[in-house]
């Protein structure tokens, strides 16, 4: 579409102004609607919050909108893909290559990790008996930061300019050479952005878990949650720098002239490694979270302590540490020789060894178990064979032989949509599901709830079970359609069916959110007859949550105190001094000053750059002269003097 | 006696030290792309380019600096107000006197054509040095913010600032050394 506008002419994809006018009018419904409700004091609360349980319910809220918009993206492509030589609306082409990269980019940084990161904050807290993130205000700095990147990212489209190189930005695509308009600089500015806030975000549940456990909870007393959120901690404070770098460096390809991944001087391979250092335990990062969430979930509705506690931890550990020695199994193909392949073929096969412990350890905790199907329990049940799937086509790919065919196929497609949809999403609306009432004092649904479950799995297996033989027929992923000759024809149009249940599922999951909070179902402080600290205080969990610090004595607590101590919790004779909690502005200041820096970036304004950098560090000043410890120990003294 | 509790300083330490964690896997990135690139590198080479008496001089700077914060630790664990800003105060100069070294050692590369896009070579060069140099510029606006605090605030707190400044500036140090040892030495002995 062109428009005349002050005589200038300008173009705008339909689907782009569909888009606008849609933001427009959700976001003039949305003012009317918190405007009517008188909501905006919530609103407030919220944005100024420095409290673990506000600020996990942000991280949740945000990741669901995000899933909402790379769904849809998803449909589009699944559209874009059901018959052969389609061409669907606008989305051929370049088109395609920018709604498979955001998608992919969406899903797994502002989607998978903000749902995992937000449902630590809600429970891991709860469940070692702290009573806060050891850094409320930096816990807020995080949040703001991961929303600054995501916001940078999705709007990109708006401002027509995509980020279009895939998920993997490989080099030399996505130096300035082969694409350079703004689109994959909204990509390195919005992940480095919401990096740095996963960086931070790390090191605080590390600080958390290290340093505010309840007194006697050693760390093998601890719940597989805790225990998963720490491993994945350290994962994170060790892959993320590694990305950071990466895209620093092509920072400098892209804005400043050098030639790193390009040119005849130039590596592109080196962007590979580099990527994929992070890219591979990004993805243990984004599983091992989920791992704990089940391990939790099938102890408590299996009324059974979890299988095997010791060799879980384990287990846990050696995935995190295997992590980081298979990242070439992504290079297969790139031709590192023999002995390379063969090396890191072997540790990827290694890693079948502890996921196997896990599964079984699962199976029998749920052996002789009095098992409960509540709609939490649902999604555990439905994980398991769907992620053993996923694990062994994982194995199918790791043999670097046969991964030469595999590679960059539909099969490798369904290969990860059934370790990250069946692993971690399926591990995330279990978590919202299960500490829902810890959030908000009410529960969802269950019926809404199991009708979301089965709507979601069912729909997941044929949207993806098919993909496998696309692949094996020759269908390489990221292409934009295929002829009816290429035999892939059917298992795309059944897939795209499946998408659209998958729709339809979370559209139920969207209804019961709304539905449950209109029709409030109050929980009481235990719902679930739990067996972890969180049961023990009330929901939704407040300020202080733990009125008395309790004394941990034994693995499950709540579950002992309830078997041997007439559910009361004994309390401990020593207590550390609780994080200072407050009411601030400046995280969302800051988190907005650093989304209109990367702008200044993105469109080189120069002046922009220096002012907003120059008031980004006058944040720095600001904090280090109004924090809230000096002004404790102000008042410690001005008490002490009296 | 403030009641100000080592909780919550205990917390800041750690997190701190999670943090050089990062950064230190973010500079070992750093020297591997130096690490690649070097190998090959023509017109200039890295024996055109360096010379020894800016980096003597330069690291006598940045490294005494680790001494006279380690002074002014000293000094803030006694409470010793003078000693604080007598050592913060030499410790910003010796910073402020590596950054003036650095500058003119960047100037000259860039009047002999050494500049950030001549190879790869200077490129990664560039981005390490380069970004420690940032880090010594922050630890300087950091000692001010110090400074103007000193005498302002419970010693006790003042006390915690400042050795989690010196973590940084160890930090800042120790990386120098590794751009020493690993940067320029190989192509200076």
């Amino acid at each position: 579409m062109i428009a005349d506008l002050f005589g200038r002419k300008f173009y705008m994809a339909s689907d782009t102004i569909g888009a606008w006018v849609m933001l427009i009018l959700s976001a003039i419904l949305g003012i009317i609607l918190i405007t009517r409700a008188k909501k905006w004091p919530i609103i407030r609360e919220y944005a100024t919050t420095t409290h673990h349980r506000k600020i996990g319910v942000l991280y949740l809220l945000s990741a669901t909108l995000f899933f909402m918009r790379a769904g849809i993206e998803a449909l589009i492509i699944r559209v874009q893909l059901a018959f052969p030589d389609n061409n669907f609306w606008v989305f051929q082409g370049e088109k395609f290559n920018e709604a498979f990269t955001t998608h992919g980019t969406i899903m797994i940084f502002f989607v998978a990790m903000p749902l995992l990161i937000g449902l630590m904050n809600v429970a891991v807290p709860l469940q070692i008996g702290a009573q806060d993130m050891a850094f409320p205000y930096l816990n807020a700095v995080s949040f703001w930061l991961f929303l600054a990147g995501a916001l940078l990212v999705n709007m990109s489209f708006f401002m027509t300019a995509s980020p279009n190189a895939g998920w993997t930005l490989y080099a030399p695509l996505s130096t300035d050479t082969y694409t350079p308009s703004a689109g994959n600089d909204y990509y390195i500015f919005g992940i480095q952005v919401s990096g740095i806030g996963t960086i931070l975000a790390a090191i605080n549940m590390i600080v958390t878990i290290v340093r505010h456990r309840a007194p006697g909870m050693t760390l093998m007393k601890m719940p597989l949650f805790p225990w998963s959120t720490l491993i994945t901690s350290f994962l994170i404070l060790i892959a993320f720098p590694v990305l950071t770098i990466a895209l620093y460096i092509l920072m400098f390809d892209r804005f400043f002239g050098t030639s790193f991944f390009s040119g005849p001087e130039g590596d592109p391979i080196y962007w590979q490694h580099l990527f994929w250092i992070f890219g591979h335990p990004e993805v243990y990062i984004i599983i091992l979270p989920a791992f704990g969430i089940f391990s939790d979930i099938i102890s408590t509705f299996s009324k059974k302590r979890v299988f095997g506690y010791g060799s879980m931890v384990v287990a846990l550990a050696i995935i995190g540490l295997l992590g980081f020695m298979v990242w070439v199994h992504h290079m297969f193909t790139v031709g590192l020789g023999a002995l390379v392949n063969t090396f890191f073929a072997v540790t990827t096969m290694l890693i079948a060894v502890p996921t196997g412990i896990k599964i079984f350890n699962w199976l029998f905790t749920m052996r002789k178990g009095v098992i409960r199907f509540s709609t939490p329990m649902l999604f555990a049940a439905g994980f398991i064979p769907t992620f053993v799937m996923g694990g062994v086509t994982g194995v199918m790919l790791s043999a670097a032989a046969a991964d030469l065919q595999y590679h960059d196929t539909y099969f490798v497609v369904a290969h990860f949509h059934y370790v990250i949809i069946g692993g971690t999403i399926l591990g995330a609306f279990a978590g919202i599901y299960y500490w829902f009432p810890k959030m908000f004092g009410i529960t969802l649904d269950e019926t809404l709830g199991k009708l979301h479950f089965w709507l979601f799995l069912i729909g997941f297996h044929i949207t993806f079970f098919p993909q496998h033989f696309a692949g094996l027929n020759g269908m390489p992923r990221r292409v934009y359609t295929y002829t009816a000759e290429d035999n892939v024809f059917v298992f795309n149009f059944v897939s795209t069916l499946g998408a659209f249940l998958m729709g339809i599922g979370t559209a139920v999951f969207v209804w019961n959110l709304y539905k449950s909070f209109k029709k409030p179902q109050k929980a009481g402080d235990d719902p679930w007859n739990g067996r972890t600290l969180e049961w023990s205080v009330p929901s939704p969990a407040p300020e202080h949550p733990f009125e008395t610090t309790p004394q941990v004595v034994s693995h499950d607590p709540v579950w002992e105190a309830k078997l041997h101590r007439a559910g009361v919790l004994p309390k401990a004779s020593k207590t550390r001094t609780a994080p200072i909690d407050v009411v601030s502005w400046q995280p969302v200041m800051l988190g907005s000053f650093m989304l209109f820096f990367s702008l200044a970036f993105i469109y080189h304004v120069t002046w922009l750059q220096v002012l907003l950098g120059i008031a980004i560090l006058g944040f720095f000043v600001l904090r280090a002269l109004t924090d809230e410890h000096t002004k404790k120990a102000k008042e410690d003294q001005a008490h002490d003097n009296v | 006696m403030t009641t100000y509790n080592s909780d919550l300083t205990g917390d800041k330490k750690l997190g701190f030290v999670l943090y050089l964690v990062g950064e230190l896997v973010m500079f070992a990135t750093l020297f591997a792309t130096y690490f690649i690139f070097v190998q090959d590198a023509v017109n200039p080479t890295p024996t055109e380019v360096f010379k020894a008496r800016t980096l003597i001089i330069s690291s006598v700077f940045l490294l005494s600096s680790s001494g006279t914060i380690h002074f002014a630790e000293k000094a803030a664990e006694k409470q010793n107000t003078k000693g604080i800003a007598i050592w913060l105060a030499a410790t910003v100069l010796l910073a402020l006197a590596f950054m003036g070294v650095e500058i003119h050692e960047f100037r000259t590369y860039y009047h002999e054509g050494f500049t950030l896009t001549q190879n790869i070579f200077l490129s990664s060069f560039y981005i390490l040095v380069g970004l420690h140099a940032a880090h010594v510029l922050f630890g300087i606006g950091w000692m001010l913010l110090l400074a103007i605090q000193l005498n302002r605030i419970p010693s006790s707190i003042y006390g915690d600032k400042q050795k989690i400044f010196s973590y940084y500036w160890h930090f800042v140090d120790v990386i120098w050394i590794f751009i020493i040892v690993f940067v320029y030495a190989p192509y200076l002995v």
